[in-house]
This record gives structure tokens, C-alpha cells and sequence, in this order.
């Protein structure tokens, strides 16, 4: 056979495929019914009692149910059923449930069942879990029969609904599997019933899940989820740019360029998002135990610079650190940039030469609100040291499991991925999180006696006061600086509807092709 | 036709040398430019290279900014020009005390006794023998990053190869006549270190300090580049690298401005030292007559 080309052979041949790849379902076809999605972290401890958000939560959400689960945070953080056909509060205080029939445990461990719920809430009440607090209202879980039970809190807690159940400690594990392996587990899931199973897992590379043979609820549009690790935002748009995945989360810095060059096939996402920033000051550091040290700090920031610097303008300065999309949200910070005020206040102190280590994360972000608050606070005559610092050793900084360094750190820039029930925002600054995740060693009986209120209070403008009052005393104690509810930026396929959190994170199962 | 090499008979100056070394020369002027950049920095730069003006971030090239602006709105030509102090300066001096402490102890070791020079050669030994950058790294993570843990890290690393040098050429020169004729007359070791053996093992010493410095630049502009050597807000050439990588698309010419002063700083240092080392190494004067 003769194989001839020509110039208008190529052409033609090109144009059809051109054609073809412009068909959605054709281009789907050709790289599979994979859906490729980057994470900026890679997996720690996968057993929802210990696990650490991100990746860590995601994976569960895919191989394993909770009752219920939210939606879209687009589309106002629906609440639907999940592992549970019949999810309903009896009272205020009582929750029943029957689980979906047909969810099945891998490995033999036979049908989910309402005992598996009772042992995987449970487990966390009442524990050294970081999510015990989620459980902090429940009593007990009582089981009814197989698929059936009811949940009993302590006292009338509606939020229970929110913070609880549908994430982080509210995924079913296998009691079976879960006790078969000691009673915990890190990277390997002992037992998984939901649409997905985990497949591999290449350390610092990439996680993949396959479907579920075994799932008889509703069929995901993916068959595969590929979860590709790449700490760097830079490195991760130009992976996507060079068709990688098919969903990342892009630098705030990017959004501006990538506006101007969308690449093609791609959508741009910007919104806001439930993390929100702030910077620590640790009132038990020996530097910053007089409060008028540390209002010079809150008088110097200057918040306008940082948004528009670090954060290009796309969000505001936040009064606090609740969601301000929520009912429940201060409107306003107290303090306001005065440097004048800020030198008087040291004046006042006796305090000159003041030297203090800022620890920042290594993101391109952080280092630029870093640098704009060490810009800001030289003004005022305070020199900051920015410690860089690796993800690993800053997030044992406030922990005193790791020391007597919570006590001395200084001023640390944080950020939290946070919720749209405010008091799971407002918990980390609890007495009791000393040491946790009270960096700024902010000690209140006030404000614990509040947030115990507020957890029950029914009435929202009498909610909303407990809150407010809660950041008014947050910021009056000189241990904290809000700056912003970060802006979320994300590149997806245009083919590709994601389903993306209220917290940031995303639920592959909903991903929908279009 | 001869083929005896024979030693060049005329003297030349190390000066005189460089001048006839397109090389060397070419080094010397760019190591000079880079100098002066340094030392008259507040003179040279435009702009203070901390100032941060937010509302001009990654603006252009132009008449006002010549190199454009960065993320935080800082001229990046001032900050190139104040990057030059900061990596001669950690450079020269670095390299500068390692040479001193390496020169001391390779004295010690090569002319003092044979037990003290067993001790100092394990200890050399033991310190080349760590990976130079996982080195660097423990060490930063124990001390924090900054300016001054670069210094430690870069002379702690560099003194054992000086001071196995200088031991080589004190071990050599010992056998030499004039050294045998000093001890002869009683000349006390103080004195024959100093006015015999100092100036001889000088020379060899300053060459390889020269074609060192490069070195030492690359490693100060990497471990900023990583968040791990100097602290913002100063200026390094490694963090401006740093910046514009994480900036690529917004400013590209970030990473070519701050890439073109380190890659010129590295030549001109291995051009200039190669240069000297041909002035003044002996044996390279050795030529075949025509």
C-alpha cells in the first residue's frame, strides 16, 4: 500500500482532529474517566480520628460515609443525606438515623452498620482526638438495630449537624477493621465502603483511588481519582498549563495574570473562602507580657497595605474570625493603624530596641504579608525577624507536647481553614487550646463561659452578640491581629464542574463532567 | 628544535600578568565593577531597597525604575545593587576568616608535632567528610537561618580544604634548604613560621580564596533562594531569585535581573582567580621556546 502526504493531506487530517478534540465527551474519552486533582500537602493520618485536613480529609471522603454531607459552598453549603437514607432530629436533643442499605466494608468485613457509627463517634467524644470538641455535646450513640440508630447529645446543640457529621470525625470507620488494627491507623485504611477505594499511594507524589465495585449508592462521573501532590503553586499552575490535572488551586498572586491569560479549555474560580489569617502574639512570651507592647503591635499593622500587597485587593480586612458571610460576624476591629499611638504605647511601656521573631510558612503569601508587617512595624520602631519556617516545625510551634517553646514564641502568622458554624472557628481560642492551638496563650474565663453559650443559644442576634463579644475579647487582649478571610483562586477544565467546600477542600465524588 | 621547557626569565608582575590575560583581565574589571557596586551601594542605588510601595508592585521597566519593580513594589535595581554588598560581603568575609583560622592551623599541623598534626588532619578529615549542603541544613535548623549562621556554616565548611593546603606546602618548604639553614643557626620556630614559611605558603593560598569566593556566592544566593541563608527584607541575590521565581509570570524579568549579577559575580571571581593563578603559580610560567 502506497502511503502518501502532502501539505493538504496534514491539513485535513489536522483539522479533524482538531474537531474531534473540541467535542467534550471525545476529549473525556481520550484521557480517560480519570479525574486529576492537585493538593498542595501529601497525606499524614488518614483515620478521621487524628487526621489533619487537606489531602487527609479528602481521601476519606471518597473510601468511606458520614451520614450526612454538604455541598457546594457555592451553592450555600447544602446539607444532604449520604451514608444515611433516613436522617431526621426527633427533638432537640436526638438525631435518628437508618444507614443506606447495600454499603458494604472491603476486606470481608461484611454490611456498615449503626454500630460502626456508634464506635466511630464515640471513639473521638471525649478523647485526645483534635476533633473531640466536634463531640463535645454528644452522650451517646444508641443502637436501634443493623442499619439503625439514634444519636443523644447532652443538651440542644443544632450546630452538632455542622460541625460534626458531615467531615473530618464524622466518617464511618469499620470497628471491626479499626480494633483489628490497634484502635487507630496512619496511611493505611484498614476497612473502606464508600464509592471509591484507595489504589496507591507514592509518597510526596500522588494518591490514587479507584471506583468501588462493591457501591450501590450514586454512581460518581469518575471512575479514577488521581490526587498529584505539588507543595508549589508556580509549579502546579505551569503543570496544569501543560494539561497535568484537570483542577488546581492557584496563588492569590496569580490571579491577576491568569485573568489576562486564561489558558485555553481552563476556567478561572475566585471567591472567597472560609481560611481565614491572622497573626499571633503571644501574650506569655517574656517580651510581649505587657499589654501595652502589644497593642503598640496591633496600632502598627497596617492592614491596607498587606491586603493589597499580599492579597492583591481581592478580600477585605476581617474583624474576626468568624465568616462574614455568616449572620453571626463582627463588623468591625476595635484598634485602627496609629503609629503615633503604637510609639507612645512602648514609650509608655519603656520598652525601646524592641527585637521580636516573626515565624512565617515558606509560601510565597505568607512571606509577603511577613515582609509588609515587618515594613509596618519598623515604622513604629519594632524590628521583626522573619523565621522563615518548613511546614514540619511549624506546626509543632504551639504545641506543648514538643516543649517548653509555645511560652516563647512570639508572633507566628497563621491561618485556619475554617467553617460556616462559628463557634467551630471561635473553639481554638478556648483555655483549653493552650499549648493546642491557642498560640497566643490567650487565656480567658470569659470567653470560655461565652462560647459555652453560644454553642446552645438559639436566637441569632443573641448568638451574634456572644460572638462579637467573643473577637472583642480576642482583640483586647493584644494577642491577635485579623487580617483577612484568604481569597480562593482555583483553575479547572471548562468540562469540569468541581465541588469545592466550605472550608477549601474538595469533594472528588461530586465532581460532575459537563 | 628544542623541546627543554626552560622557566620564563623575565619577571612578571602579578599585574603585569593579568594585563596579558584577556581572561584575567576580563575578571579583574568585572570583579572590580562588582566592588565598587558594593561599596558605594547607598551612593549607586536609587531607591531604598527595603522601601515596599504596594500600590507599584511588578511594574515595568522603565525610566523610573530601570529593572521594574518587585511583588512588594521595591526598585529591583537598588535591590541587585545592595544584593552586590551582601554576597561580597558574606563572601569576602567568610572565605577571608576561613583562610586566616585555615592558614593558622595548616601551620600548625604541617610544621608543629607529629601528634598535633595527627589530631588536626583526623579533624579536617572529619569535617570534609560531611555532605557539604546536608551539613549546612542541620546546622541552620539548629541555629535558624540569617546572616550570621551563613558565615559559620560557609567557614566551618571551608577551613579544613585551606588548611590542608597550607599543611602540604609547610610539609615541602620544611625539607628546604634555607628552613634546615635557619634551624641550624637556632632560629626559633615563631620566627621561621613568620618570616620563612607565611610568605611562601601565602601565595597559593590567596589563589585558591580567590577561586573560592564564586563558591561562596552560589551557596549564599541557594540557601537564600531556599529561605535558609540571609533574612528578609535585605537584599540577596538568591532571595530577588526567589521572588522572581514565585513571580515568574507576573514579572519574568525578576529572575534574569537578579540572575545576571550572580552569573557575572561567579565568572568574574573564576576569571580573576585563574588569571592570578597563571601570574603566580611557577610551575604554569613554564614555557617552550619557539
Amino acid at each position: 500500500m502506497d502511503w502518501n502526504t502532502d501539505r493538504r493531506g496534514l491539513l485535513k487530517a489536522a483539522g479533524a482532529l482538531a474537531g474531534l478534540m473540541t467535542v467534550p465527551n471525545i476529549a473525556w474519552a481520550v484521557e480517560g474517566d480519570t479525574l486529576r486533582v492537585r493538593v498542595d500537602g501529601d497525606l499524614q493520618v488518614l483515620d478521621p480520628w487524628g487526621n489533619l485536613g487537606g489531602i487527609d480529609e479528602m481521601i476519606p471522603r471518597c473510601t468511606t460515609v458520614a451520614l450526612i454531607r454538604f455541598g457546594d459552598t457555592r451553592e450555600g453549603n447544602p446539607l444532604f443525606n449520604w451514608g444515611a437514607e433516613k436522617y431526621e432530629w426527633t427533638d432537640d436533643k436526638t438525631i435518628a438515623f437508618t444507614l443506606r442499605e447495600g454499603l458494604v466494608w472491603n476486606k470481608g468485613f461484611g454490611p456498615v452498620t449503626a454500630d460502626d457509627v456508634k464506635y466511630s463517634f464515640e471513639r473521638i467524644a471525649n478523647s485526645d482526638s483534635p476533633w473531640a470538641y466536634q463531640f463535645e455535646k454528644l452522650d451517646h450513640v444508641e443502637v436501634v438495630d443493623a442499619r439503625s440508630g439514634i444519636i443523644h447529645l447532652k443538651e440542644a446543640f443544632r450546630p452538632f449537624e455542622i460541625i460534626a457529621l458531615p467531615y473530618y470525625g464524622g466518617h464511618i470507620v469499620c470497628k471491626a477493621a479499626v480494633e483489628a488494627v490497634g484502635g487507630k491507623y496512619t496511611t493505611e485504611i484498614p476497612a473502606e465502603c464508600g464509592p471509591f477505594l484507595m489504589e496507591s499511594w507514592e509518597q510526596g507524589q500522588k494518591a490514587t483511588l479507584v471506583a468501588n465495585p462493591d457501591w450501590t449508592g450514586p454512581k460518581p462521573d469518575f471512575s479514577k481519582i488521581e490526587i498529584y501532590i505539588v507543595v508549589d503553586d508556580q509549579a502546579a499552575q505551569l503543570a496544569y498549563e501543560a494539561d497535568a490535572f484537570d483542577y488546581t488551586r492557584l496563588a492569590v498572586s496569580a490571579s491577576k495574570q491568569v485573568k489576562e491569560n486564561l489558558p485555553a479549555g481552563a476556567t478561572l474560580l475566585e471567591m472567597a473562602s472560609s481560611r481565614y489569617a491572622w497573626l499571633t502574639i503571644n501574650i506569655a512570651s517574656p517580651q510581649l507580657q505587657d499589654i501595652r507592647v502589644r497593642q503598640a503591635i496591633q496600632y502598627a499593622y497596617d492592614g491596607d497595605a498587606v491586603l493589597l500587597g499580599a492579597y492583591d485587593g481581592l478580600t477585605g480586612r476581617s474583624a474576626g474570625v468568624v465568616l462574614p458571610s455568616t449572620p453571626y460576624a463582627r463588623e468591625k476591629n476595635l484598634i485602627d493603624r496609629d503609629v503615633e499611638k503604637a510609639k507612645a504605647l512602648l514609650a509608655e511601656a519603656g520598652v525601646s530596641d524592641l527585637t521580636l521573631t516573626l515565624n512565617v510558612q515558606t509560601d510565597s503569601t505568607s512571606q509577603a504579608v511577613a515582609q509588609i508587617i515587618q515594613a509596618s512595624m519598623a515604622e513604629a520602631g519594632i524590628t521583626i525577624e522573619i523565621a522563615p519556617t518548613e511546614d514540619a516545625a511549624y506546626w509543632v510551634l504551639g504545641d506543648k507536647t514538643q516543649g517548653d517553646g509555645y511560652k516563647t514564641i512570639e508572633l507566628v502568622l497563621m491561618s485556619f481553614a475554617g467553617g460556616i458554624e462559628p463557634t467551630e472557628n471561635l473553639v481554638w481560642f478556648r483555655p483549653d487550646q493552650i499549648g493546642a492551638w491557642n498560640w497566643s496563650s490567650f487565656d480567658s474565663p470569659e470567653y470560655e463561659e461565652l462560647y459555652q453559650k453560644a454553642q446552645i443559644e438559639t436566637d441569632t442576634a443573641k448568638r451574634k452578640e456572644l460572638c462579637n463579644r467573643m473577637e472583642d475579647l480576642m482583640e483586647q487582649s493584644g494577642g491577635f491581629i485579623f487580617i483577612c478571610f484568604e481569597p480562593f483562586v482555583a483553575l479547572h477544565d471548562d468540562n469540569l464542574k468541581p465541588v469545592i467546600l466550605s472550608d477549601g477542600y474538595l469533594d472528588p465524588v461530586m465532581f460532575k463532567k459537563l | 628544535m628544542s623541546t627543554v621547557a626552560e622557566i620564563n626569565p623575565r619577571r612578571r608582575t602579578a599585574l603585569a600578568a593579568l594585563r596579558r590575560d584577556p581572561m584575567g583581565l576580563l575578571g579583574a574589571i568585572l570583579v572590580a565593577g562588582f566592588v565598587t557596586m558594593a561599596i558605594f551601594a547607598p551612593l549607586l542605588a536609587p531607591y531604598d531597597p527595603i522601601k515596599i510601595d504596594v500600590a507599584h508592585k511588578f511594574a515595568p521597566a522603565d525610566f523610573a525604575h530601570w529593572a521594574g519593580t518587585d511583588q512588594l513594589g521595591r526598585d529591583i535595581l537598588s535591590r541587585i545593587i545592595w544584593g552586590a554588598r551582601t554576597a561580597l560581603g558574606i563572601a569576602l568575609t567568610a572565605t577571608g576568616l576561613a583562610g586566616v583560622i585555615g592558614l593558622l592551623l595548616g601551620l600548625v599541623a604541617g610544621y608543629g608535632p607529629r601528634w598535633l598534626d595527627g589530631i588536626l588532619v583526623l579533624l579536617f578529615d572529619s569535617v570534609s567528610s560531611l555532605p557539604m549542603v546536608m551539613f549546612a541544613l542541620a546546622v541552620i535548623t539548629v541555629l535558624g537561618p540569617g546572616t550570621s549562621t551563613l558565615l559559620l556554616v560557609i567557614i566551618i565548611i571551608s577551613i579544613p580544604g585551606y588548611a590542608r593546603l597550607i599543611r602540604a606546602q609547610t610539609l615541602t618548604l620544611q625539607q628546604a634548604d634555607f628552613i634546615q639553614a635557619e634551624r641550624t643557626i637556632g632560629a626559633s620556630p615563631a620566627r621561621i613560621i613568620l618570616r620563612h614559611l607565611l610568605p611562601n605558603v601565602v601565595g597559593p593560598l590567596v589563589i585558591v580564596l580567590s577561586m573560592d569566593v564564586p563558591v561562596v556566592i552560589m551557596l549564599e544566593a541557594g540557601l537564600s533562594y531556599l529561605n535558609l541563608g540571609v533574612r528578609p527584607p535585605t537584599p540577596s541575590w538568591g532571595n530577588i531569585l526567589y521572588d522572581g521565581y514565585t513571580s515568574l509570570r507576573q514579572a519574568p524579568g525578576m529572575v534574569i535581573a537578579a540572575g545576571l549579577p550572580l552569573v557575572l559575580a561567579t565568572l568574574g571571581f573564576t576569571f580573576l582567580g585563574e588569571g592570578l593563578r597563571d601570574a603566580l603559580d611557577p610551575k604554569l610560567q613554564l614555557r617552550v621556546p619557539k
